[in-house]
């Protein structure tokens, strides 16, 4: 009896958090017509914040791939002097609040910083720009990807790396054949996380890059703006797309997953 | 000499784990290094590796002096405890990775892996994850997965540990099998007194990182020259006795158990380190000792000593027997079919002149105290 009462209060509490993520999805969806939202994915502008959104984000995984996995090899694998402090660093963007983020990075790159004016000077404008974006979602994204990457590195047995150095393969060699294989898992839950937050980066971005349609406005910027500017109908069908988005990169993420464990 | 470690000392926050350690080990031996968790043995095959930096000391592998050098440009094979199976790639897979790292052609790789698969009899398990193996398996695939590589020593790390006893026999066998058909200098590591026994050409006792003893298997185990070592393969008998009287080819001695019991004495073979008054260890191995109920049965050169059973374990091929001989214990280990004693039975404990022989109880000795302790 008191066990049946335990399942049905865990099963109450897991049923009100569900309706929490269920609840504001319904509402976005009951919020406008099929043919509304057909209509609105069809117009140039936001098709555009689309793309521009697909395309900065897609750049920031893969750059956050190039800089984040050896900075998570150097954390998981190996002891030095300031590890605990790279290892704060790297997690403070985490933390940080974007706005913070976007305006530090708007003081770094704009044209009055040294960083800022040397880049202008040789011809690399970085405020206001696509670039702009792909650094500002890159400072708050490839945290994600460190650290999934991170805890893949540390969970493998230290006698993996021990075993291709002793047949005589390089280090190199060794993370090449050995590490990356055995930690990809972790590598690719972080590229979903670092995607999903990219896509969904709106404070740091706006900051960084401002709202130029066309140009520089995303989708998150989209909706903030259109929401604002008493157009719900465009922010709604950008908003569901972005659903979309996140939904199917953990649904792909996850039976990809699900066919390793199969095949291991 | 195929390897030689010449004042290896490793500390580990401040602790000393190995203490100027020398060991040389000749080409085509099976050396094995035995102590219990914490002597340093481990310590010892990762600095040979190169996998740990020794604070001090040189490591010679034939002649070259690899104390410098990363793993990779080592030439050693090494068997993990753990196995270290890539776990993403097959037992094939697995062998060949050593050969695919030395870029060694399609064909070769096939037919070596093949012909070393075939060795421990696992051909049809080629294509099979290390998850799809028994553990037997995997540490077969371990083993020739390191010797593919064609290694010019090979180390390995308690790689029995995990193994059930039936299967531990078979793989010693094939191991030894092995070892002695391609006579590749091999250190193997563990804490186990029966493997170091079927394995070892040589044993070194280690003890808090020095060496207490370094010898074939028959002399440490019948004559360890230690407390340590005596205690570690497993004789419990270890007398502290007096010198009496030194005869021309005997000695008698009175073993010390307390002020208040009367003495028991016992003649024992002469060896030159005794001298009289002197007090000494003098250990007996349990398999040199006797029961008996009578006395006239004794033969009359042999020792005789009357005591109490208190105490029989069966260990399966033999009788361990514990007797109180007046406040001291003695342990024999007796053939089950020749043990008819029961509980709390009054004895007499048996043994010849020569089974006792003396602890010297130093780890460092010059070659003269050496010579002055067994020798006759």
């Amino acid at each position: 009896m008191k066990l049946i009462s335990f399942n049905v209060i865990m099963s109450l509490i897991a049923g009100c958090f569900v309706s929490l993520i269920v609840l504001p999805i319904l509402a976005l969806l009951t919020a406008t017509s099929f043919g509304e939202l057909i209509n609105q994915l069809g117009s140039p502008i936001v098709l555009s914040t689309v793309l521009i959104s697909l395309e900065t984000a897609l750049i920031v995984v893969l750059l956050a791939l190039l800089l984040g996995v050896p900075v998570a090899y150097l954390l998981a694998m190996k002891n030095f002097r300031g590890k605990e402090i790279l290892d704060t660093l790297v997690d403070l963007p985490i933390s940080m609040p974007p706005l913070v983020a976007g305006l530090a990075l708007l003081i770094l790159l704009g044209g009055n910083s040294p960083i800022g004016g040397f880049l202008s000077h040789h011809g690399v404008d970085l405020i206001f720009t696509k670039k702009g974006i792909i650094i500002a979602q890159l400072f708050v994204s490839a945290p994600f990807l460190i650290k999934s990457s991170r805890e893949a590195f540390e969970s493998l047995n230290k006698n993996f790396a021990n075993a291709s150095l002793m047949l005589g393969a390089s280090k190199f060699y060794t993370f090449k054949k050995v590490l990356l294989p055995l930690a990809k898992n972790g590598i690719y839950a972080g590229m979903v996380m670092t995607w999903a937050r990219a896509l969904g980066e709106f404070g740091a971005t706006s900051m960084v890059a401002g709202c130029i349609p066309f140009k520089t406005e995303t989708m998150t910027v989209a909706i903030y703006q259109n929401a604002m500017s008493g157009e719900p109908a465009s922010s709604i069908a950008i908003s569901l797309l972005l659903i979309v988005f996140s939904f199917s990169s953990l649904i792909i993420f996850k039976s990809r997953i699900k066919r390793q464990s199969c095949l291991s | 000499m195929d390897i030689m470690l010449k004042k290896i000392s490793k500390s580990y926050n401040g602790s000393i784990i190995l203490n100027k350690l020398d060991l040389e080990i000749n080409r085509g031996e099976f050396h094995v290094l035995l102590g219990p968790s914490g002597s340093g043995k481990t310590t010892i095959l990762s600095i040979i590796a190169g996998l740990t930096r020794q604070d001090e000391g040189d490591i010679l592998i034939g002649n070259r002096n690899v104390s410098g050098l990363p793993p990779e440009k080592r030439r050693i094979g090494f068997v993990f405890q753990d196995n270290a199976l890539f776990p993403h790639l097959t037992a094939f897979d697995n062998v060949a990775y050593g050969l695919r790292v030395r870029k060694v052609k399609k064909d070769g790789i096939r037919r070596k892996v093949d012909y070393y698969l075939s060795k421990v009899k696992l051909e049809k398990e080629k294509d099979k994850f290390p998850h799809e193996l028994s553990g037997g398996q995997k540490q077969r695939v371990a083993l020739i997965r390191a010797l593919a590589a064609k290694p010019e020593i090979l180390l390995m790390d308690e790689p029995m540990s995990s193994l059930d006893a039936l299967t531990k026999d078979t793989i010693v066998n094939e191991l030894k099998s092995i070892q002695q058909e391609i006579g590749m200098t091999t250190i193997y590591v563990t804490h186990n007194q029966d493997e170091a026994v079927l394995l070892g050409d040589r044993v070194s006792v280690l003890n808090h990182g020095k060496i207490e003893q370094n010898e074939s298997p028959d002399k440490l185990f019948y004559h360890p020259k230690t407390k340590f070592v005596a205690r570690f393969v497993g004789i419990k008998n270890i007398l502290n006795v007096s010198v009496m009287e030194i005869k021309q080819h005997d000695v008698s001695m009175q073993i010390n158990r307390g002020r208040s019991n009367q003495p028991i004495r016992i003649k024992v073979k002469k060896y030159p380190i005794f001298e009289k008054g002197k007090e000494i260890s003098l250990c007996i191995h349990p398999e040199k000792i006797t029961l008996k109920r009578e006395m006239k049965v004794i033969d009359v050169n042999s020792n005789r000593i009357r005591g109490k059973i208190t105490n029989k374990i069966n260990n399966g091929h033999a009788i361990q027997a514990t007797i109180d001989i007046g406040g001291v214990m003695l342990h024999a280990t007796i053939p089950k079919d020749l043990f008819d004693f029961k509980p709390f039975e009054d004895v007499w404990v048996c043994f010849d002149r020569d089974a006792p022989h003396p602890l010297c109880g130093r780890r460092q000795r010059t070659r003269e105290t050496e010579r002055r302790c067994l020798s006759m």
